[in-house]
């Protein structure tokens, strides 16, 4: 049986847009014999039952996230596929330390640059999705990714990368000047601000920011590597990579690799850890082969290539409608948070570790949490009944035709004369 | 103010000489010349209120008995500092609080006694270069290059595997609905609502790292976690063989003290199980908690 890998696709120069993919690939590239695997760029994480990406498919098996394929490899091989076998304690919770401490600050980095920064994301990243999703998703996915990686990294203050969050500030102060001044909109002065002006004010602000997260960042890893040379963990005496390194390529050679319209994480990384750059180069070549990786040799398999890519298959008519109402149910207020609710049902009733009590819990939870919402849902549509009756029993509401219409009228007099630009430069030009 | 005699026709006439429109008729006057009709004298400050002279005062969350007899918060956030500042021999006294009454919008943060007339408020994450200030202890970041790497062990995946155990575990709850939301309110619907949104916001936290919450996954992480903590230990008293706790020691006992505390009423405790396997972590908290 072939394994498959189901990954985000190829960008940047790199076999995949995702971190986490990038070390699933690497490490299968390390672990796996040649020809037992398949890398498949299918870009959507609905291939998957467990809705992630990167995925191993072992014919009905599916098993998704970093750890997960990495235990799944050792434990199916019976301890044959397995990188860290020769560590020892000691190295081993370095290992489960730094791929913590590398996921979780190496994952903020990224999303600064390759999405909060809109310069980046709009003229590398956003292109770079367009050309290796399918439609629909090309419209779908991006704009869901780009809004998780603005909200992890909220709270690290530095949404003032992010141009949109700017713009939309600056309308809410603008609209806030009208409302509390009762000056006629087009009266206000507008402030035109530049691209390059509201980055020249900016930049500095967070230059200090950025200095202090990406001098964290590199310097334990730099001093790591000074000490071991070769690999930040070797696993035997031949330096060979162990699945520590494998993280660190994928978080490292995304910081590193793109070329973007704002470089400033690739800047700070070769200037504060040019060990750690050289270190990247060399894994990178070794794992993804000496070539970059373009997107036609993941959807053209027939161009040589370092890597064993396969052609994703064509996408369905039914998964572009799944995928479709899909997302009309996630942006519908309710039914989100009934298929929140589910996604954890789901993934604990596919989960046969769970023991049949666990479940049973977990499940009952979901099935509360459920009711909970019909119950807010109840209450909100008797509070409005409630609210509806009350004001036709006062007489606030009338429904003779007739009385609705005379207020209409009298009301769309009032917005002409408050509104409408012309009248106002008349009411001046009188002076 | 005391009520004003009737002395002042003369000058009433005088005003009203001048200009009629602005006099206030006689009768109003009059009236309102009875008032107040008595003063009363400011209220003191509430007992629990009243600055003690000179102590430092740290705002956690915690009951009125905790506060007063200085047990460990049940936050970890909260009890990271606590501990922290025991350790590194500061004076302080605790006081409940919630996050409303915090600058930064969290608890914890501290009222430094000295200098009495800028008394201004210290948010949790200038703690450490206050007690810095103070006491001259090291700044241990510095140390040593593994602090941060295995500190992030701590603010993650112990973390998440807490946040999942105490609010979205539903006979967990019970434990959360009991130290947070309770002592807010007795009011059954609004203690409904806080439930609902305590719940909702660790859900959304969760959310942010992975596309759905697998518990399994989050208390393996947390099990492997452990295991890596009590490796970095070994045999030593403290964590990076330091003859005093300092604050590696005070973060990893925030959760390990809470974890293995069975006075919070755990239902189920996996992750207690889970830490068990680790005599010399559950030795460190139990060395640690003879501060308290």
């Amino acid at each position: 049986m072939v394994l498959q890998l189901h990954v985000w696709g190829p960008a940047f120069s790199l076999p995949s847009i995702d971190a986490q993919c990038l070390a699933a690939i690497a490490y299968c590239s390390e672990v796996l014999p040649k020809d037992s695997w398949e890398l498949i760029a299918s870009s959507d994480p609905s291939v998957s039952p467990t809705g992630e990406l990167p995925a191993l498919q072992n014919g009905s098996v599916w098993v998704s996230r970093f750890r997960n394929i990495v235990d799944y490899l050792r434990q199916y091989s019976e301890g044959a596929w397995n990188l860290d076998q020769n560590l020892d304690d000691v190295q081993k919770a370095d290992s489960v330390a730094f791929s913590s401490f590398i996921e979780s600050r190496g994952q903020s980095l990224i999303d600064l640059s390759l999405y909060v920064t809109s310069q980046n994301y709009y003229t590398n990243t956003s292109p770079a999705y367009g050309s290796l999703l399918q439609w629909p998703n090309q419209w779908i996915l991006p704009p869901k990714l780009h809004g998780a990686a603005k909200t992890r990294t909220e709270h690290l203050g530095l949404s003032s990368l992010d141009l949109q969050a700017m713009e939309d500030q600056r309308k809410r102060e603008h609209s806030a000047a009208v409302a509390s001044g009762q000056i006629p909109s087009n009266l206000i002065q507008q402030p035109r601000d530049t691209v390059s002006k509201l980055l020249g004010r900016t930049a500095q602000a967070n230059q200090f920011r950025l200095e202090a997260l990406t001098a964290d960042f590199f310097e334990p890893l730099e001093a790591m590597l000074a000490r071991s040379k070769t690999c930040l963990l070797p696993a035997d005496d031949n330096n060979n990579p162990s699945s520590l390194d494998c993280v660190a390529l994928g978080y490292l050679s995304l910081a590193l690799v793109p070329e973007l319209a704002f470089p400033w994480l690739r800047d700070a990384m070769r200037a504060k850890a040019p060990l750690l750059a050289a270190y990247t180069e060399r894994m990178r070549s070794r794992c993804f082969g000496e070539a970059a990786v373009d997107t036609k040799h993941a959807f053209q398999p027939t161009v040589p290539a370092a890597l064993p890519w396969r052609t994703p298959e064509r996408i369905s008519v039914a998964a572009v409608g799944t995928t479709l109402l899909g997302t009309l149910a996630d942006n519908t207020p309710f039914l989100r948070e009934v298929r929140q609710n589910r996604r954890l049902k789901q993934a604990v009733e596919a989960d046969s570790a769970f023991s049949s009590v666990e479940k049973q819990v977990l499940s009952s939870y979901a099935d509360s949490s459920n009711k909970d919402m019909l119950l807010s849902i109840a209450t909100a549509v008797a509070g409005t009944a409630a609210l509806v009756g009350y004001m036709v029993h006062v007489g606030l509401l009338s429904f003779s035709t007739g009385g609705i219409e005379e207020d209409e009228e009298f009301q769309e007099g009032v917005g002409v004369v408050q509104l409408d630009p012309g009248s106002a430069a008349d009411f001046l030009g009188a002076f | 103010m005391p009520p004003k005699g009737p002395d002042s026709p003369p000058e009433e006439s005088k005003e009203s000489n001048s200009s009629s429109f602005f006099t206030v008729p006689a009768p109003i006057k009059r009236l309102f010349d009875k008032f107040p009709l008595t003063t009363y004298p400011a209220n003191e400050i509430p007992q629990r209120l009243r600055p003690h002279d000179n102590v430092n005062r740290l705002y956690v969350f915690t009951d009125a008995s905790g506060a007063r007899h200085g047990r460990p918060s049940f936050n970890p956030q909260c009890l990271k500092w606590q501990a922290y500042l025991k350790f590194v021999g500061i004076d302080f006294e605790i006081t409940s609080s919630n996050n409303h009454a915090s600058p930064t919008g969290s608890l914890p943060f501290l009222l430094p006694s000295l200098p009495t007339n800028a008394s201004s408020p210290i948010p949790s994450h200038k703690l450490q270069k206050w007690a810095i200030e103070q006491v001259h202890c090291e700044e241990e970041q510095q140390l040593n290059l593994r602090f941060e790497v295995y500190a992030s062990l701590l603010d993650n995946r112990i973390r998440s595997a807490w946040l999942y155990m105490l609010y979205l575990d539903s006979e967990n709850f019970d434990v959360a609905r009991r130290l947070y939301v309770n002592p807010t309110t007795s009011n059954s619907v609004v203690r409904a609502a806080l439930s609902h949104q305590l719940q909702q916001a660790a859900r959304d936290e969760l959310l942010k790292t992975s596309r759905y919450i697998d518990a399994a996954d989050l208390e393996g992480d947390a099990g492997g976690a452990f295991e890596a903590l009590s490796t970095l230990l070994g045999e030593d008293e403290h964590f990076f063989g330091r003859p005093n706790p300092g604050l590696f020691d005070a973060s990893v006992f925030a959760y390990t003290q809470l974890i293995l505390d069975d006075t919070l009423g755990w239902k189920r405790n996996r992750l207690g199980q889970l830490l068990r396997e680790h005599p010399n972590l559950v030795q460190h908290r139990e060395r640690l908690l003879k501060f308290f």
